[in-house]
């Protein structure tokens, strides 16, 4: 019994030490890139010998870099606007409707998650290429919708599976036109799905690089393209950073995210 | 709404069968084409590596997640799921600054070794494995933690009444319950690691290009767009093979659950 609880605890310990390298591998490597980003200012260094903002105000003087991410920023937010106007009415028409193709509708809306980015890259570049639409920040735009539509149609989704029909019913009878009960009724029900679609669409497209690389050129270049290019060609202590401020952002919006949908999941 | 959804693959398609008019060419040179065969082969070899690296190291870890009370599952979860929502630009970038020639890893060897060792292992197929399991290792290790969860731990408790020991009870018991767990995440990661593109452009050398590289190479360097089409007509093909294998055993895997 003594020995065999022992090696019971061997095991455990064996598991809990691959565990923890394994909890060491995914993070360290994100994290190592904050001190390194105030580190001195000609070579990627750590641990970094002096402290200094250097690295940020190369960024932030160098036109290259702070015009790419204020061209993300404008893209993203865009990009999630356009996304809520087209998906928000969409899922509703899916969730109210009794089409017999609803589950295949559904089906298909999902593919976009599952096909290879650099396939649809590659579809945009050979499209925009014919309509001039290369290089261009409505393209990009445009290609960016097509990414975060489905998932913000999932989140609208699941959101209107809860929301209250009766209430519906009830403004309807009660001489409420459609857009009425749509803007009145229902919006309202729906603020924290269409907050986490928004917010899920607004990251996708500030962190999107694949498509954004085959449809951009110098004009419209993102962030991501331009930290893309610089990883590849000159590996400059500025991508520290970047990725900072970047990671940063990510780790702001997932917050809200989540937070979100601790209080949909609170109220179901 | 949906057109402006399928519609570019259909252009893709339509472009590698009919550059002018139809023909099969594109896909005649791609085959007989020793670069496409070589990378081809590089994809494969890379994505096998990757996902059973993933597997083999995610396993410990969605059990010891397993085992922990939920109030600290949650905080080791947070340790999974945080690599999710960072930038895969920022990863392989960090990962450079770790295991690169001048990284963290062989400043290390180098100052206990005086100078000797320095392990090459960014910019060729080490770096892209590397790459490539940081990435997967979260799709994983959430995998299998939802077949391990969903275990009835009785049947563990019934086993070690028996005197199973744990080896024994994790061959028999532990492990045959969690394959439909295993499978999902395998094939969701050979699936994402099947049509990366930025870890093999980033982290891998020149002899590492995979298909999506291949997509980019033709359609950029060579202009070649019938040739690029074809290339990703292919890994539309398998990818799509992949997804309905998966959804295969999601379906399975959750009729066997109920029943």
């Amino acid at each position: 019994m003594n020995a065999l609880s022992g090696s019971a605890r061997l095991n455990a310990r064996l598991i809990a030490m691959a565990a923890w390298a394994c909890y060491v591998f995914l993070l360290l490597p994100s994290l190592i890139v904050i001190p390194i980003s105030f580190g001195n200012s000609r070579q990627i260094e750590f641990p970094p010998r002096e402290f200094s903002i250097a690295l940020y105000r190369q960024f932030f003087s160098d036109q290259a870099w702070w015009g790419s991410m204020v061209q993300s920023l404008f893209v993203a937010t865009t990009t999630t606007v356009l996304t809520l106007v087209l998906a928000v009415p969409a899922a509703y028409a899916l969730v109210r409707s009794h089409l017999p193709a609803n589950r295949l509708l559904r089906g298909l809306f999902m593919t976009p998650m599952l096909v290879p980015v650099i396939v649809l890259g590659l579809g945009l570049y050979l499209q925009f290429s014919s309509w001039s639409l290369l290089d261009t920040t409505s393209g990009l735009i445009f290609s960016h919708i097509m990414l975060t539509t489905p998932f913000v149609m999932v989140a609208v989704t699941s959101g209107l599976q809860h929301a209250d029909r009766s209430l519906e019913t009830v403004a309807s009878i009660m001489g409420a036109s459609r857009p009425v009960i749509f803007l009145r009724v229902l919006l309202p029900q729906l603020k924290t799905s269409i907050a986490v679609g928004a917010l899920f669409a607004f990251l996708m497209s500030l962190d999107e690089v694949v498509v954004a690389y085959f449809v951009t050129g110098t004009r419209s270049m993102t962030l991501p393209v331009k930290m893309f290019s610089s990883i590849r060609w000159e590996l400059t202590p500025v991508l520290a950073a970047v990725s900072t401020l970047l990671s940063l952002l990510s780790l702001l919006i997932a917050v809200g995210i989540i937070t979100l949908q601790r209080k949909t999941e609170a109220l179901s | 709404m949906l057109a402006i959804l399928v519609y570019p693959l259909i252009l893709t398609v339509w472009t590698s069968v009919h550059p002018g008019h139809f023909t099969l060419q594109a896909y005649q040179e791609l085959i007989s084409s020793t670069l496409f065969l070589k990378v081809l082969r590089n994809t494969f070899e890379i994505s096998i590596s990757g996902t059973l690296v993933s597997l083999i190291v995610g396993y410990p870890v969605a059990m010891h997640l397993a085992a922990q009370p939920p109030s600290r599952r949650t905080a080791y979860l947070i340790m999974v799921m945080l690599p999710f929502w960072t930038s895969i630009l920022v990863k392989s970038f960090a990962l450079v600054a770790v295991f690169g020639n001048q990284g963290l890893v062989n400043q290390f060897l180098g100052l206990i070794s005086g100078g000797q060792i320095n392990l090459p292992m960014m910019f060729n197929r080490v770096g892209v494995i590397l790459g490539m399991i940081n990435f997967l290792l979260p799709f994983m290790i959430l995998s299998i933690l939802g077949s391990l969860l969903a275990q009835d731990r009785t049947l563990i408790v019934a086993a070690a009444t028996m005197g199973a020991k744990p080896l024994r009870i994790f061959w028999k018991i532990t492990l045959p319950l969690s394959l439909p767990g295993v499978m999902a995440g395998v094939l969701i990661d050979f699936t994402l690691s099947i049509g990366m593109y930025i870890t093999p452009a980033l982290l891998g050398g020149r002899q590492d290009m995979m298909v999506a590289n291949l997509v980019d190479f033709y359609t950029r360097q060579t202009l070649d767009w019938p040739a690029a089409s074809a290339t990703s007509v292919v890994l539309l093909a398998i990818s799509g093979m992949l997804v309905a294998m998966l959804g295969k055993v999601r379906s399975s895997g959750l009729t066997g659950a109920a029943a």
